[in-house]
């Protein structure tokens, strides 16, 4: 019940604020919000739109998860994922004649592999040498940002398109919708994953190690675990989702790489909010996931109805994760104990009171 | 110009806002407030100060009003992190993405791609060129032709080194960086402490921002600081939070970025892949010195300390 209501409450606060800045600029902040559930949530092929988006946050979220969890801020989830689906890409267009599924495995393949070889780097440098991960992620996503701009705009690029754009990739290599709704298999692909890493989580002893070395490394370390390998070991697993997000969410819905592939602001950033949500817990993230895309979807939606930009969705993201960071009712700010605290003094001191008037009188 | 002189006028030119976050950053980090929002403050800074000067005509009005503005989200940083104890590494991140998003939104809400105020305040007027000292080279460069929150810069390098050395203030962040409780008991109020430590990062952010974007190409775009507050971030790493030694590395970063623009004119094609320079060289370096640390460790096995 804590917990449930550990993140309503940031919630509520958060699109409280975003109904303050859609009246500032003299809309109706209740269409908007309404326009925007409607559509994703309470309509079928909006529903199926919505969970077709969030497959590669629930993605996202678990690799931020497995990082986080940890205290291992891994920011290169973005980068990761945005060179993943760059090379599924390349592998898309490429391989001529492979059957079909057999192509979408490579793809996928190609994504989970870059992405495994992007988080080691950083992973090397954190636990031998101490390097701050978090500065050297941020910094290799920018690297990301100019590696693919280079080979979009140079090598690959397809000359018949009129904007910076890769070749589109070969029918073989794409995840088809399923019975005309916007879903495709890719979905289920993230539900594997996330079962898979429900698993882990919950019932394996690296679980149990990344709640631990998260609370306290150093301890971890004289218990017998040998933190230095855990930590490659989760960076590589949160690459390795993270690139395969980047490669599923490029062969479900754009098929081909331009260099607003990820959004903004970027199925890395959208994964951190969702794991931030979900409280670093696998079932958490799935809901989450859904509860973004279904925003997201439905951002598609208010341009139609109203005239507030969609790029309010990231707005009221970004004041969400400010609250999230407080927690909220757990933890060091007692929020449900210092209600009951207040009532209790309250009710005392108005006790107090009686019996004073009781006294006077 | 040749290339030498115009190496050393663009290591000024990029150094400058990254210098201004450093001294800026300096202050929280030496206070144990990991302060990952410098970014967003300067983004914040760049963009409302662009936007006041767009709305009121007005540069160093704006620049104040802009400063304001900064302060304020920095105000919310420091409310969140200090007051509410929250994780400031997730609400840093938090600043960064609403001043990114907010700044979107509110470009989209105005119908503009960019705020564009060249017709109001002319860059190449704002240019302070020392008579005399322009003609000599290599110094020429390095000291004349600069703008104004530039050569603001250059002293602020050194009043920050005798603030955090020199001044009660500067002891007071210190000791409450090395050991709060023991500030606390020796009556510091820390909160106070660490509120006006965060601020004077968004002041200095919200000046680099001002410098970025207004003062010296009369412009903002969307997410115009493009990582400069990380790369701070980076360099007060570096430099052990050391004012001069973290200048320093900020200066050796601006080199960087000096270095891949200037020579990637003559690397033809591949001149995009120069960009990735810099940020390449702040890995390098960051592992750098982090390995020389660790190897004046002694515990065997994983430690964060």
């Amino acid at each position: 019940m804590n917990a449930v209501l550990g993140v309503l409450a940031p919630v509520i606060m958060t699109f409280l604020i975003g109904a303050i800045i859609i009246v500032a600029i003299g809309e109706d902040p209740l269409t908007t919000y309404s326009v925007m559930i409607k559509k994703s949530l309470f309509d079928f092929n909006g529903l199926m739109k919505t969970l077709h988006f969030a497959s590669p946050l629930i993605l996202t979220g678990l690799a931020i998860a497995v990082t986080f969890k940890a205290n291992i801020f891994n920011m290169g989830v973005e980068g990761a994922a945005v060179l993943g689906a760059f090379f599924a890409t390349v592998v898309g267009f490429s391989l001529q004649g492979v059957p079909h599924v057999l192509h979408v495995v490579l793809c996928l393949l190609t994504g989970v592999v870059t992405g495994i070889l992007f988080a080691l780097p950083p992973a090397l440098l954190k636990a031998y040498f101490r390097v701050d991960e978090m500065v050297v992620t941020l910094m290799l996503n920018y690297v990301v940002v100019e590696i693919t701009k280079y080979l979009a705009t140079g090598v690959f690029k397809d000359p018949a398109s009129g904007y910076v754009s890769t070749y589109a990739i070969l029918d073989s290599a794409m995840f088809h919708k399923i019975f005309g709704t916007d879903i495709t298999p890719f979905f289920f692909v993230a539900v594997a994953v996330f079962a898979v890493m429900w698993v882990v989580f919950k019932k394996s002893k690296l679980g149990y190690e990344i709640t631990a070395i998260g609370l306290n490394p150093e301890f971890s370390e004289a218990a017998g675990m040998r933190v230095q390998k855990k930590i490659i070991i989760l960076m590589v697993i949160s690459g390795a989702i993270s690139g395969l997000a980047g490669a599923g969410f490029l062969m479900s819905e754009k098929y081909r790489f331009t260099l607003d592939f990820s959004g903004s602001p970027g199925l890395g950033w959208d994964g951190m909010l969702i794991s931030l949500l979900g409280g670093h817990d696998p079932v958490g993230i799935i809901i989450a996931a859904i509860f973004y895309a279904a925003l997201k979807t439905g951002s598609e939606y208010i341009g139609l109805f109203t005239n507030v930009p969609k790029e309010i969705v990231s707005v009221i993201q970004s004041i969400l994760i400010l609250f999230l960071s407080v927690k909220f009712l757990n933890g060091r700010f007692r929020l449900s104990e210092r209600i009951r605290g207040f009532i209790k003094s309250r009710s005392r001191s108005q006790a107090v009171a009686g019996e004073v008037k009781g006294d006077l009188q | 110009m040749n290339l030498l002189s115009s190496i050393l006028y663009d290591t000024v030119y990029h150094s400058v806002p990254l210098i201004l976050a450093v001294l800026g950053g300096l202050f929280a980090h030496k206070a144990n407030v990991l302060n990952i929002g410098l970014e967003g403050m300067m983004l914040m800074g760049a963009y409302s100060t662009t936007l006041f000067v767009y709305i009121t005509g007005n540069l160093w009005l704006s620049v104040l009003l802009g400063v304001l503005v900064t302060l304020a989200l920095g105000f919310v940083f420091a409310f969140f992190g200090v007051t509410m104890k929250s994780n400031v590494i997730i609400t840093g991140l938090g600043i960064n993405l609403f001043a990114q998003a907010f700044s979107a939104f509110m470009l989209k809400y105005m119908q503009l791609a960019n705020i564009n105020v060249s017709n109001i305040v002319n860059v190449s007027e704002l240019k302070i060129n020392i008579p005399v000292i322009e003609d000599i080279p290599v110094i020429g460069p390095l000291l004349s032709g600069h703008t104004p929150i530039s050569y603001i810069t250059l002293i602020l390098i050194i009043v920050v080194n005798i603030v955090m050395f020199k001044t009660r203030f500067g002891v007071y962040v210190r000791v409450v960086g090395e050991n709060e409780e023991a500030a606390k008991s020796v009556g510091i109020n820390t909160t106070l402490i660490k509120y006006v430590a965060i601020l004077i990062g968004a002041l200095l952010c919200a000046l680099a921002g001002a410098n970025l974007a207004t003062e010296r190409m009369a412009l903002f775009t969307n997410n115009m600081t493009a990582g400069r507050g990380f790369i701070a971030i980076a360099a007060i790493y570096c430099g052990n939070a050391m004012p001069l030694k973290s200048t320093l590395y900020a200066i050796i970063f601006g080199l960087a970025r000096s270095l891949a623009i200037n020579l990637g004119l003559f690397a033809g094609p591949v001149s995009g892949l120069f960009e990735m320079v810099p940020y390449i060289m702040i890995v390098v370096v960051l592992s750098v010195v982090s390995a020389v640390e660790t190897s004046h460790r002694r515990v065997r096995g994983f430690t964060n300390g």
